[in-house]
C-alpha cells in the first residue's frame, strides 16, 4: 500500500505537470485528472493510518523534461499501469475497485489525446505578451520557483494534519487552506510553464509535515504568510511599470493571504483558549 | 541572485536532491536564526584505503538559494576524497565574504552539512552510535540594513 502511495503521488504530480503544460483543450482534461489521483492519493493515505502503517510523502524524482506531451503522457500511462497491477493486493478491495476503474478510463483517454509541441522548458522567460525589464524578470523567476514549492509544501502539511485530525473545526481550515494552495499552485505553475522554467517542486522534508506541536507551526505560519505578502508587494511594485495586469494579480494575490493568516489565527484561537497578536 | 542558464537550470532541476538509501552517514547544517537547515546523506566508498563520497543527497528547508548551493556543492562533492571534501568546504567557507549575505549564509549551510556528513562517518568508525553531527552558520542570512 506505501509503494502505491507513493507511486499515486507522483502520478498526480506527473500529471499536475502535464496540464501545466499543455495549451489546449487537453488542459482541463489533465487538471481533472491530477485532481482525482489526488484525492486517490488521500484515500490511500487514510487506508494506510486505519492500518498503522507508518508513511511519509517521501517520492522518487519525477523527470517531466520532454519536447513532445506524448512523451510525458507516455511515462504516465506506465506509472498508471504499474500502481494498478499493485492495487491487486490492497486490503480494501473497494478503494482498489475504486482506483482500478478510474486509472483505466485515464488510461484510455490518455492514449487517444491529441500530441503538442511543448515550450514549457525553453528558459526563454517571457510572459505572452508581456516585456519586463530583467530585473521584473530576475525577481519573478525566484518568486515562481519559491513559491511553487512553498505551495506544495503546504498542500503536503494541510493535508496530512487533516488525516491525523478528528477535530471538525480545524478539519474545515485545514480544508480551505489545501484549496487555496492547490490555487495558487496552479496559477504559479502556468506561469512557470509561459516562462519556459516549469519544474516539478523538490520533494518536502519530514519533519516539515510531521508535526509534533500545531501550536509553533501555527505561529510560524502566520509569519510565513506575512513574508508572502511582503514578497507579493514587493513584486507587484517591480512589475508594474511593465505591466499592470501583473501587478494587479500580485495585488490579488496579496490580498488573499490576509484570509489565510486570518484562518490561522482562528486554528491557533482554538488550540490556545486565546487570541493571537 | 543574478541569473544565467545554468544557474536556472539548477532551479529546475536541483542535483542530488532527495533521500538516499543505504547512506553510511548522515549531516546537518544550520541556521539557528531562522530555522533554516540543509540534510546531507552520503555514501562512502574507498579507493586503496582511503575513503571517498561515492554518492551524496541533501534536502533543505530554505530558500531556492539553498538548493542551488546544494546542487552544486553536492555535485562538486560527488567522487572526491575525504581530503578533497574539507579542501571544498575550505574554499567555500572563504569564498563567503564576498557574497551577499543571504547567498553566503545558504552556501555555508551545505558546505556544513557536506563537513558534518564526512566528519559524522569518521567519528561512527570508532563509535558505531555517534549522533548525526550538527553545524551551525555563522553568516546571517538577514542583510544588515534589514536586522538595524
Amino acid at each position: 500500500m506505501k509503494t502505491v502511495m507513493i507511486k499515486t503521488h507522483e502520478a498526480w504530480l506527473e500529471m499536475l505537470m502535464a496540464g501545466f503544460m499543455s495549451k489546449t483543450k487537453n488542459k482541463q482534461v489533465l487538471f481533472d485528472f491530477s485532481d482525482i489521483l489526488f484525492r486517490h492519493f488521500t484515500w490511500l493515505e487514510n487506508e494506510l493510518i486505519e492500518l498503522d502503517e507508518s508513511y511519509s510523502y517521501d517520492r522518487d524524482a519525477i523527470p517531466i523534461k520532454v519536447e513532445r506531451l506524448s512523451d510525458l503522457l507516455h511515462a504516465i500511462i506506465v506509472r498508471l499501469n504499474e500502481i494498478d497491477l499493485q492495487l491487486l493486493s490492497s486490503p480494501d478491495k473497494a478503494l482498489a475497485e475504486r482506483i482500478a476503474t478510474d486509472i483505466h478510463y485515464m488510461v484510455d483517454v490518455l492514449s487517444h489525446m491529441s500530441d503538442e509541441m511543448i515550450s514549457a522548458f525553453n528558459m526563454e522567460r517571457r510572459l505572452p505578451g508581456m516585456a519586463l525589464t530583467q530585473d521584473a524578470t530576475d525577481a519573478l523567476t525566484l518568486f515562481l520557483f519559491e513559491e511553487t514549492y512553498k505551495e506544495y509544501e503546504l498542500i503536503l502539511i494541510y493535508n496530512y494534519l487533516k488525516a491525523h485530525s478528528t477535530d471538525a473545526y480545524m478539519n474545515r481550515i485545514f480544508q480551505i487552506l489545501i484549496d487555496e494552495s492547490f490555487f495558487h499552485l496552479k496559477r504559479f505553475g502556468e506561469m512557470g510553464a509561459q516562462m519556459g522554467i516549469l519544474a516539478v517542486p523538490r520533494i518536502v522534508m519530514k519533519e516539515l509535515y510531521q508535526v509534533d506541536d500545531v501550536i509553533p507551526f501555527l505561529k510560524d505560519g502566520i509569519n510565513e504568510e506575512l513574508a508572502a505578502k511582503e514578497e507579493c508587494i514587493k513584486l507587484s511594485e517591480a512589475v508594474g511599470k511593465e505591466s499592470q495586469e501583473l501587478a494587479k494579480f500580485f495585488d490579488f494575490i496579496n490580498h488573499q493571504e490576509n484570509y489565510h493568516i486570518a484562518l490561522m489565527k482562528d486554528a491557533l484561537k482554538h488550540f490556545t483558549g486565546r487570541d493571537h497578536e | 541572485m543574478s541569473m544565467d542558464a545554468k544557474l536556472i537550470e539548477h532551479m529546475m532541476n536541483p542535483k542530488n536532491y532527495g533521500t538516499l538509501e543505504g547512506a553510511d552517514a548522515h549531516g546537518i547544517g544550520k541556521n539557528p536564526d531562522n530555522g533554516e537547515k540543509v540534510a546531507v546523506a552520503i555514501k562512502v566508498g574507498k579507493d586503496e584505503d582511503e575513503p571517498y563520497v561515492d554518492d551524496i543527497r541533501f534536502q533543505a528547508i530554505g530558500c531556492t538559494t539553498t538548493v542551488v548551493a546544494g546542487s552544486m556543492l553536492t555535485e562538486e562533492a560527488k567522487g572526491l576524497h575525504f581530503k578533497g571534501i574539507y579542501d571544498l568546504v575550505e574554499a567555500t567557507m572563504h569564498f563567503l565574504d564576498k557574497l551577499p549575505p543571504e547567498e553566503a549564509a545558504c552556501s555555508e549551510m551545505v558546505a556544513l552539512a557536506i563537513k558534518a556528513a564526512v566528519d559524522t562517518y569518521a567519528k561512527r568508525l570508532e563509535e558505531t552510535d555517534y549522533p548525526v553531527i550538527t553545524y551551525k552558520v555563522v553568516h546571517s542570512c538577514v542583510p544588515k540594513e534589514e536586522k538595524e
